[in-house]
C-alpha cells in the first residue's frame, strides 16, 4: 500500500434521505426525460454529479449564521461581514454582492465591453462567453494548446499561452480589449489549474498595453491549492496567502460563491478601481438589488462570508481535492479514459475513447450519460458536440475535439463509499461498453441545446441493452 | 374588534441596538442625510420597506431546512410550481432572484426604443427597467389618487377612459403590454377593485394589447377588495386572487413581499413563444429553469409563504395593523394618504411641513427628522424617487410582515407626533452627489440652513 488513507476534516451533522431506485425504475425515468439528465426529476436521482455548483452542504457555522440574517433592505450587517472577508482573503477593494455568479459577469460586461471588443480568456466558459456576445464583444481564446489535448500530463494546464495574447494585442490592438478573462481554474478544460508564474507575467503584458486584468475566482481557492501542492516556493505558504497574491496580479473579480464559498446560493463582483466600481454600484440596482444586499437574502450573505473563511482551510482543500483524486486514481487503474491530469472539481470521461463504437453523430457523451444513469442512478452531465451546439453561421453541428462527460463532486456532500459505488458503475460500463446505444435528437432546442433538448436511441428503446446470448 | 390579535406567536427573536439622538445626528451626516445609506444595526425601528424583511414561520423555517438544491429537477422547485400554479392558475412559471429580475427580462424582450407601457404607477425599479430597454414609462392614475385627502375605495384604479386616448395618441402598435400595479405601490398601497381590472382587460381585447399585472402585493389588494368592493364580501380571498390572476396575460412578481419570503421573484406567461425567448434569457442572466438564481430552499421557504399569505386571519391582521397605525397618526393631527392601504402608512409631506417647497425635498426632510428623532427609519416616495415625474410628495411607513407588535407601532406614532410638533423646525435639503439612474439610493444630500 504506497497510499495513505485521508478522512474528512469534519463529521455529519444533518443528513439528506435519498430515494433507492430499481434499474426499471431508471429506464422509465430516463426515457421520460429524452435520455437528458437534465431533464431528469432530483428525487429519481441516487448520486447527483451533475454539477458542484449550489450543491455543497453547508458547515453547522454557516447554518448558525443564516439565522444571523439580518434582512434589512439597506445596510445590512452581513454585507459588511462579507465585505470584510473578500478584502481580507481576496485582498480586493470595493465588494458588490450579486445573486449569483452569471450577475456579476453581466455587470462587467455590460459595464467594460463596446460593440467590437475582443475579450480573450483562457478557454470558454458557456454563460461568460454569452455575457460578452450580448455587450457586443467577442471571446478570443490564449489557452495554451496542451489544454486541448485529454492525455498530455501538464502540471498546469490551464495556462495562457503568452504568445498567443501578444499576437492577439498587435493584431486588434490594447484599445479594443478591454480586459482579460483569465479563469482559476479552467472549468472546460477539466478544471485544470492556472500557475503563479504565468499570472504573473499575463498581468506584466497586460498592464504594459493597459489592459485590465479579471479573474473569473469561481475556484480560485482549489487552484491556490494545485500552486501549493506542484509549483515551487509555494510549498510552505498558506493557502490565504497564495490566494491573495493570485489577486494581487489581477483588477478585480467575478465570482460565483456556489463553488469555493460553500453556499447554495450568492456571487460577488469585486473591484480595485473607484470609478469603475461606483458604476457597478448604479448598475446592481438595476438588475441584482440594491449594492448592500445584491439580490441575495442577508443570510446569505452571512454564510458565504464564513464559507470564504472555510474555504482557504488546508485541510478542507485537502481533502475536496483528495476526493477527486481519489475518484479519479480508481478510474485510471482500471484503464477508463479520463482527462489527465485530474483537476480540482471533476472526473470528465474521454467519451470517444471510452466508446469508439458509437459515431460522433450519435453523441457518444449524451449516451454513456444516460446508460451511467440507467446503471447506477449517478448523474453526470454530457460536455461534448450536445453542449457545443451548432455553427450560428453553417447551422452545422460543431463537434469539439473534447467530447466528454463529466462527474462533478458537490463539496462535503458523497462519502467514499458514494465514490466507490460510482467508479465501480463507470468500470463495469466500460467492461460492457458494447451494450451502449447511441442516441439521436427528438427535440432539438435552437439556443443552449444541452439543458432541455430530447433524445431517442438510434435503434431499440434502451440506451443500455441487456446482456444478450453469450 | 379594536384589538389586534396576531394570529402567531413569537417563535424566534432578533435584538433591537438602540442609539442616542447625538449617535444618531452623527450617523445621519455620514451617511449624506440619505437613509439608504444607515447601516440597519444603527436603526431601531427599520419602517424603509416591506420587501424582503417579512418574519418567516416555522413552517417556512422547516422548508428552508428540507430545500433542495440540486441544480436541475430539484423537489423544491416542483413544489413550488405547484403552489403557484394552484394559487394563480398560471401554468408558465420561471423563478426569479428577486422582482425586478422578472421586469427586466419582460421589458428586455418587448420594451426597446419608441415603445410605451402604460400603468396606473410604475413604481421606481419598473420605470427603471422600462427607460433603460429605451421604451417609454406613462402612469395613468385616476384623478382621485391626486388627492391625499380622499377617501375613494380605490385609488390604485387605472384611469381607462385615459388608457383609450393613450392608445389613440401613440397607435396600439406602439404599445406592447398593458401593466396595473397591485396594489398600486408608489400611490400610496392604494388597492384597484376587480371591477377597474375588468374593466381594463376589456379595452387589452378591443385593442388586442397583452395584459400584465405587476401583483407583488395581490394578496393584500384581494383582501381590500373582499373588504370594500360590492357583491365581495362573501368570496373567500383565494377565489378573488384566482379572479385576478385569471384576468392577465403575465405577471411579474417580488415574493418578498406577499410570498412571506426574504428572497425570490416569478414571472408569469401564457404566451408560448414568449415563454421560450424569457427562459433562454433566465438561463443566461438568472440560472437554470428550475432554480432561476434562487437556493432550492428559497422556493420551499416562498411556496409555503404563498400559502400562509392567502389565510384570511392572516390578511385581517396584517391591513388591520396598518390602519392602527393610520388612527395613531390621524388622531395626532398628521395629515396622511387616506384611506391607509394595505402595506403602508403614506405621510403627505407636502402638507405636514409646507414651509419647504418641493425643490428642497419636503418628504427627505420628515424621513431624516423621524430617524434623528427616535432612530425609525422609512422612505421618501416624491421628488427625490422620482424627480421631476413625481406626483406627490410622500414619506413612506412601510410595515415589514409579521415583524413589530403594537408597542412597536405605538413608539412610531409617538416619534411622528413629536416630530409634527415641532414640524417648523425641519430644513429643507439639497442634493450634493447624484447617480445617473435610481438615484434615491445613492445620492447624498446637505442640510438647508434653517428658513426665517
Amino acid at each position: 500500500m504506497q497510499r495513505r488513507s485521508w478522512a474528512e476534516p469534519f463529521k455529519i451533522k444533518v443528513v439528506e434521505h435519498l430515494r433507492m431506485t430499481t434499474r426499471a425504475e431508471r429506464e422509465r425515468a430516463i426515457a421520460g426525460a429524452g435520455f437528458n439528465t437534465f431533464l431528469l426529476k432530483s428525487e429519481d436521482v441516487y448520486i447527483d454529479l451533475l454539477t458542484d455548483s449550489g450543491t455543497s452542504a453547508m458547515s453547522d457555522r454557516q447554518w448558525a449564521g443564516m439565522m444571523l440574517g439580518d434582512e434589512a433592505y439597506a445596510g445590512s450587517a452581513n454585507f459588511y461581514h462579507l465585505e470584510s472577508a473578500v478584502r481580507e482573503y481576496y485582498g480586493y477593494k470595493h465588494v458588490i454582492p450579486t445573486h449569483q455568479g452569471r450577475g456579476a459577469e453581466h455587470i462587467l460586461s455590460r459595464l467594460c465591453i463596446k460593440g467590437g471588443d475582443v475579450v480573450p480568456g483562457n478557454m470558454y466558459f458557456t454563460t461568460t462567453r454569452a455575457h460578452q456576445e450580448l455587450a457586443g464583444g467577442q471571446f478570443a481564446d490564449v489557452i495554451a494548446d496542451v489544454a486541448h489535448d485529454p492525455g498530455a500530463d501538464h502540471p498546469f494546464k490551464g495556462n495562457v499561452d503568452l504568445d498567443k495574447l501578444a499576437r492577439l494585442i498587435e493584431q486588434v490592438g490594447p484599445s479594443r480589449i478591454p480586459y482579460i478573462s483569465l479563469h482559476a481554474t479552467v472549468n472546460m478544460a477539466g478544471g485544470q489549474p492556472i500557475s503563479m508564474a504565468n499570472a504573473r507575467e499575463v498581468s506584466a503584458l497586460c498592464r504594459k498595453h493597459g489592459i485590465r486584468v479579471f479573474l473569473d475566482a469561481t475556484r480560485a481557492v482549489e487552484n491556490c491549492y494545485f500552486i501549493k501542492e506542484r509549483e515551487p516556493g509555494y510549498a510552505h505558504k498558506s493557502l490565504a496567502e497564495i490566494l491573495r497574491e493570485l489577486c494581487s496580479c489581477t483588477d478585480g473579480c467575478t465570482m460565483s460563491g456556489k463553488k469555493d464559498c460553500l453556499v447554495n446560493i450568492g456571487g460577488f463582483l469585486a473591484l480595485n478601481d473607484d470609478d469603475l466600481a461606483d458604476a457597478a454600484r448604479n448598475m446592481v440596482v438595476l438588475f441584482e438589488g440594491l449594492h448592500t444586499y445584491g439580490g441575495l437574502a442577508g443570510r446569505d450573505m452571512e454564510a458565504m462570508a464564513i464559507g470564504i473563511t472555510e474555504s482557504v482551510q488546508y485541510e478542507h482543500m485537502h481533502a475536496r481535492i483528495g476526493q477527486v483524486q481519489y475518484l479519479g486514481e480508481i478510474l485510471e487503474r482500471e484503464g477508463v479514459p479520463i482527462v489527465r491530469p485530474v483537476g480540482g472539481h471533476g472526473i470528465f470521461l474521454d467519451a470517444l475513447g471510452f466508446l469508439p463504437h458509437i459515431p460522433r453523430d450519435q453523441y457518444p457523451a449524451q449516451a454513456l450519460t444516460a446508460a451511467l444513469y440507467v446503471d447506477s442512478g449517478v448523474r453526470a452531465m454530457e460536455r461534448g458536440a450536445v453542449s457545443a451546439g451548432r455553427d450560428h453561421g453553417t447551422g452545422e453541428t460543431h463537434f469539439p475535439r473534447l467530447e466528454l462527460v463529466r462527474l462533478t463532486i458537490p463539496r462535503r456532500v458523497y462519502t467514499q463509499a458514494h465514490m466507490d459505488v460510482t467508479a465501480e458503475s463507470v468500470v463495469g460500463l466500460r467492461e460492457q461498453r458494447n451494450r451502449i446505444v447511441g442516441l439521436k435528437f427528438t427535440y432539438e432546442p435552437k439556443h443552449l441545446r444541452f439543458f432541455q433538448a430530447r433524445f431517442e436511441p438510434v435503434e431499440g428503446s434502451q440506451v443500455l441493452c441487456d446482456p444478450g446470448p453469450a | 374588534m379594536k384589538t389586534i390579535i396576531e394570529p402567531f406567536r413569537i417563535k424566534s427573536v432578533e435584538p433591537i441596538r438602540m442609539t442616542t439622538r447625538e449617535q444618531r445626528e452623527a450617523i445621519l451626516q455620514e451617511a449624506g442625510y440619505n437613509l439608504f445609506l444607515v447601516h440597519a444595526e444603527d436603526v431601531i425601528i427599520d419602517l424603509l420597506t416591506d420587501s424582503g424583511t417579512g418574519a418567516m414561520s416555522s413552517e417556512q423555517w422547516a422548508g428552508i431546512m428540507r430545500g433542495d438544491e440540486s441544480y436541475a429537477g430539484a423537489v423544491s422547485f416542483y413544489r413550488f410550481q405547484d403552489r403557484i400554479q394552484e394559487l394563480t392558475g398560471f401554468t408558465h412559471i420561471l423563478p426569479t432572484h428577486q422582482g425586478r429580475a422578472s421586469e427586466r427580462i419582460l421589458f428586455e424582450l418587448t420594451g426597446g426604443p419608441g415603445k410605451v407601457i402604460p400603468n396606473n404607477a410604475h413604481f421606481d425599479t419598473t420605470r427603471a427597467n422600462i427607460e433603460h430597454s429605451g421604451a417609454r414609462a406613462v402612469d395613468l392614475p385616476i384623478a382621485e389618487a391626486a388627492d391625499p385627502a380622499c377617501r375613494h375605495p380605490f385609488k390604485g384604479n387605472m384611469n381607462v377612459a385615459a388608457l383609450e386616448q393613450l392608445i389613440a395618441d401613440v397607435g396600439r402598435e406602439h404599445i406592447p403590454l398593458v401593466m396595473v400595479t397591485i396594489t398600486n405601490n408608489s400611490g400610496g398601497g392604494q388597492p384597484v377593485s376587480l371591477e377597474n381590472l375588468r374593466a381594463v382587460r376589456a379595452v387589452c381585447d378591443r385593442h388586442q394589447l397583452p395584459f400584465f399585472l405587476d401583483a407583488c402585493r395581490f394578496a393584500e389588494n384581494a383582501f381590500l377588495i373582499k373588504r370594500r368592493e360590492p357583491g365581495q364580501a362573501g368570496r373567500p380571498v383565494r377565489e378573488i386572487v384566482r379572479e385576478i390572476f385569471s384576468l392577465a396575460d403575465g405577471a411579474t412578481i417580488s415574493a418578498k413581499k406577499d410570498g412571506l419570503a426574504n428572497n425570490g421573484g416569478l414571472l408569469l406567461l401564457r404566451d408560448e413563444a414568449l415563454l421560450y425567448r424569457a427562459s433562454n434569457l433566465l438561463i443566461l442572466t438568472e440560472g437554470f429553469v428550475t432554480y432561476g438564481g434562487l437556493a432550492g430552499r428559497d422556493l420551499e421557504a416562498i411556496a409555503r409563504g404563498f400559502e400562509e399569505v392567502v389565510e384570511e386571519d392572516y390578511l385581517s391582521y396584517r391591513i388591520r395593523s396598518v390602519e392602527y397605525v393610520g388612527e395613531g397618526l390621524c388622531a395626532a393631527g398628521i395629515p396622511i394618504m387616506q384611506p391607509p392601504g394595505g402595506h403602508a402608512i403614506y405621510i403627505d409631506a407636502a402638507a405636514f411641513c409646507p414651509h419647504i417647497p418641493r425643490g428642497q425635498f419636503p418628504g427627505q426632510a420628515i424621513v431624516c427628522g423621524l430617524y434623528r428623532e427616535g432612530g425609525v427609519r422609512t422612505v421618501e416616495i416624491g421628488s427625490v424617487m422620482f424627480g421631476q415625474g413625481a406626483h406627490l410628495e410622500l414619506v413612506r411607513l412601510a410595515m415589514p410582515r409579521r415583524v413589530y407588535t403594537q408597542s412597536h407601532m405605538d413608539y412610531v406614532v409617538e416619534v411622528c407626533a413629536g416630530l409634527y410638533d415641532r414640524r417648523d423646525e425641519l430644513r429643507g435639503l439639497r442634493i450634493v452627489h447624484e447617480p445617473p439612474v435610481l438615484r434615491h439610493f445613492t445620492a447624498r444630500f446637505e442640510e438647508l440652513p434653517v428658513p426665517v
